[in-house]
């Protein structure tokens, strides 16, 4: 390997420059407001945790977790999520206090890249949790917090697709003979593979009208109108309940139009049990964020009281958000040593009027007009004597 | 109605595809002057092509620049991209198999392979439980065994002519491939009644 050259930084890091930084600014005042004024309580959990806790509970591949080793030899992780840590947190501690506990973040978290360097392997994410409601009602309120937290955003176009991996276990099994085949097909789901899923139908060689089902199943999943239309897939049960009654909720809190039914939708994340869901908007090519029922993490820490949430990714909602103009009162105030003291005058009081003052003596400066030209406006304080 | 994107890979597959899309009912010029441009538009139909290298499709269609593409399964193995795979077109058909030298063993250390699919190869050998070296090359892999530079090279097959004519034969199938018609996930659902009318309308000239 060659060796480190001194501007270099490890693969996937990223420096933050001024102007993302203000966006990154921008993007935390606007969620803030948004959560704190539906109930959400701002928490931080450390950015270092104990492998065998977090790093094990979380979903995150365990490929792709940064560890150390502490002096007594405990493996750590940098979080690689914010879930996790929340669950860990909540279930020791703030549970007992309160329940249920409305908690919010804005964190960033690490997940190491193996592919093309450019990918950023540090990140920020946006979220809430919602734990110690297990009823309908905490899904639907999780739902449309990210459809509100998306919208004061300005992004118009956006779609949350929603499923229940309880819907989607029941049809897979239901129309197979095994619990491996179901388990293969949902693991072509995963990876949205639908000419696999059909090939491996084939391959099954079952009776031919659960064949012609599965094969139906997938072709009209994803254009399904109404709950109603996926019954005829499969016997009433509580997951089918449970998302009629999620979506006559949403409905009546006007939210229908942003949403979609895709009972396809599968996680790789063993912990989703219930309703989950994901956020897609215009402009970004990748998905903003994704959410769901996660009962079976807090069952890892030892409590069973329910828990739904969501978490945005911040780059991938700066990408989709309209382009605005930060509006900026930059002022450059420029002085010789001679006139130091009319200037610093001059400095204070734009800084009482709430301007940006960039205080600058023309001694350190090695050519002030190209310095000058940063500033949309400049105020001079020179030596008169030139 | 959006305007849709299709990443395109330029060559032959371009040509059966288009000829699959007009079958399909898409009102597109009988011939396109494809000589250098990289991109055709139709405004009639609102769509866009992009003509790409084969192997970087399913980059464009990650990146969601372009909203659907066409691109080979083998691509697909190799680069594990995030896509959804909507449609097997059944064009350009062919399979990934390993071939050497007849009678020859593979050496018993680590043997070599040549190939340009690097991760196909490794997952292959991983999976049968074969120590090997992969080495990986860009093209005239079949070079490889017969100066020695590797035991067995893994790589697509369509007649076999190239293998014969080359005094190779072929060891073992390793998995078919054929172009499928991949979407960005993000336009799947934001474009998502273009995207499925397209799935339907051609999945009818597949059958």
């Amino acid at each position: 390997m060659s060796s480190i050259k001194m501007f270099e930084k490890p693969l996937g890091m990223r420096d933050t420059f001024p102007e993302i930084y203000e966006k990154l600014e921008q993007v935390r005042t606007i969620g803030r407001q948004l959560l704190h004024a539906r109930g959400y309580e701002f928490i931080k959990t450390p950015s270092v945790e104990y492998y065998d806790t977090v790093g094990k509970a979380s979903a995150i591949q365990d490929a792709i977790l940064f560890k150390l080793v502490d002096s007594q030899g405990n493996t750590l992780v940098l979080r690689p999520d914010m879930t996790t840590p929340i669950a860990r947190v909540v279930t020791s501690k703030l549970l007992k206090e309160k329940i249920p506990q409305r908690l919010a973040y804005f964190e960033n978290v690490f997940r190491a890249q193996q592919q093309e360097g450019g990918r950023p392997a540090e990140f920020e994410q946006m979220g809430v949790e919602l734990i110690g409601d297990a009823s309908v009602y905490a899904d639907a309120e999780v739902i449309a917090t990210a459809i509100e937290l998306v919208k004061a955003y300005g992004i118009e176009s956006f779609k949350i697709t929603v499923g229940h991996a309880g819907v989607l276990s029941t049809i897979l099994s239901d129309y197979t003979e095994s619990t491996e085949q179901a388990k293969k097909l949902n693991e072509l789901l995963v990876q949205r593979n639908y000419v696999g899923f059909e090939e491996a139908v084939q391959t099954f060689d079952l009776p031919k009208t659960k064949t012609d089902a599965l094969l139906a199943f997938i072709e009209e999943a994803l254009s399904l109108s109404s709950i109603e239309d996926i019954e005829k897939y499969m016997r009433k049960n509580d997951a089918l309940n449970y998302m009629q009654q999620l979506w006559q909720i949403l409905s009546l809190a006007g939210y229908e139009e942003y949403m979609a039914m895709d009972f396809t939708l599968s996680s790789h994340m063993s912990y989703y049990t219930g309703m989950l869901f994901e956020v897609f908007a215009e402009g970004s090519g990748f998905p903003l964020g994704n959410g769901g029922r996660y009962d079976g993490l807090l069952e890892h820490f030892g409590t069973n009281v329910g828990a739904t949430g969501f978490g945005l990714r911040v780059d991938r909602l700066i990408q989709a958000m309209p382009t605005q103009v930060i509006e900026t009162d930059r002022v450059l105030v420029l002085f010789t040593p001679d006139r130091f003291t009319e200037a610093l005058e001059q400095a204070n009081f734009l800084r009482e009027q709430h301007k940006q003052v960039t205080f600058q003596s023309t001694e350190g400066l090695q050519d002030v007009e190209a310095f000058k030209a940063h500033f949309p406006v400049v105020n001079e304080f020179m030596s008169k004597e030139v | 109605m959006k305007e849709l994107t299709i990443a395109m890979p330029k060559g032959r597959i371009f040509e059966e595809a288009y000829e699959m899309l007009i079958e399909a009912g898409f009102n597109l010029p009988e011939e396109v002057e494809m000589s250098r441009k990289l991109m055709i538009e139709i405004p009639d139909e609102k769509i866009r092509f992009i003509l790409a290298k084969p192997m970087d499709v399913p980059v464009y269609v990650e990146h969601g620049v372009a909203d659907i593409g066409i691109a080979g399964k083998d691509v697909l193995l190799e680069q594990r991209r995030t896509v959804h795979e909507l449609l097997d077109l059944k064009i350009s058909e062919c399979y990934i198999a390993s071939a050497g030298l007849p009678n020859t063993k593979m050496s018993e250390i680590a043997p070599r392979i040549a190939t340009k699919y690097p991760n196909i190869a490794m997952k292959y050998y991983k999976g049968i439980g074969e120590q090997v070296e992969i080495i990986e090359l860009n093209g005239s892999i079949e070079l490889a065994p017969m100066i020695g530079l590797a035991d067995r090279i893994v790589d697509i097959v369509s007649t076999g002519r190239t293998l014969k004519e080359n005094g190779l034969v072929e060891y073992e199938h390793i998995t078919d491939v054929s172009s499928r018609l991949i979407a960005n996930p993000v336009s799947y659902r934001m474009k998502s009644e273009r995207i499925q009318d397209l799935v339907k309308r051609l999945k009818k000239c597949v059958d």
